[in-house]
């Protein structure tokens, strides 16, 4: 990692910008929202990227540590996918998933399993204008490179 | 209902208030189907797409290259294309959840 921001540092122009959008090291929330209330909310269990980050994390620090970028801003969002159902957001992810072979740890699949499990109890119960919405929290890193 | 992504365009927001895209040469690392690429790239002067996984560039390819010609999708690992890029060629780089 440190290598890559290292050659993206080699690629950009005097005046560049390096922007980082990675999620924060929390699990993201699986939520069913029915217009402004928040019907159901639980952090995801399946989610298992936290060392991946930390070692993103880490060698941002190491490059900015070396003098290499300057951080200058960065902003947190709120990135949210919605579906009509656990089914269709779920069918999305495999989709997305799909691109990525690497396999996923079985505790954390039953796990979130479990969770879908009362998404569906909990959206049966709902109205029809209610919807599932993944909520990721991002952070947008500005980053200079210094010469 | 189809499936909604960021419909509140909060990344989006939040990437042109870190950096000014206008007329830029953009470099997205991991840029996956293009979901990112298709919100910014009419701001720039060219961006080249880099993901190495091919379905996902295949996706993007087949959706996106009909609404723009600014976007080089490359099917490459980083690595692979940094080895044979020249030093100073673009003014934004992003990447795109692709760090971690």
């Amino acid at each position: 990692m440190v290598h890559a921001l290292e050659e993206i540092h080699r690629l950009l122009r005097t005046q560049g910008i390096l922007l980082d959008i990675h999620p924060v090291p929390e699990p993201p929330v699986v939520q069913i929202i029915d217009g402004d209330d928040v019907l159901f909310s639980e952090p995801d269990p399946g989610y298992d990227y936290d060392d991946d980050l930390r070692h993103a994390e880490a060698a941002v620090a190491t490059v900015l540590g070396r003098g290499l970028y300057a951080l200058d801003g960065s902003r947190d969002v709120d990135f949210l996918t919605h579906a009509a159902s656990s089914k269709e957001l779920r069918d999305h992810f495999a989709s997305a998933g799909a691109y990525d072979p690497a396999p996923k740890d079985p505790t954390l699949v039953a796990h979130q399993e479990e969770l879908y499990g009362r998404v569906d109890e909990s959206m049966a119960r709902s109205s029809d204008s209610a919807e599932v919405v993944y909520n990721e929290r991002a952070r947008l890193n500005r980053l200079l490179p210094l010469r | 209902m189809t499936i909604r992504t960021d419909p509140e365009g909060s990344e989006t927001d939040a990437l042109f208030e870190l950096a000014d895209l206008d007329g830029a040469q953009v470099l997205e690392i991991g840029s996956g189907d293009g979901r990112l690429t298709r919100r910014y790239v009419d701001r720039a002067k060219q961006v080249m797409a880099i993901e190495p996984f091919k379905d996902a560039i295949e996706k993007a390819e087949r959706e996106i290259r009909r609404e723009s010609e600014l976007i080089t999708f490359r099917h490459a690992t980083f690595e692979d294309f940094a080895s044979g890029a020249s030093d100073a060629s673009f003014d934004v780089a992003i990447l795109s959840w692709s760090l971690c």
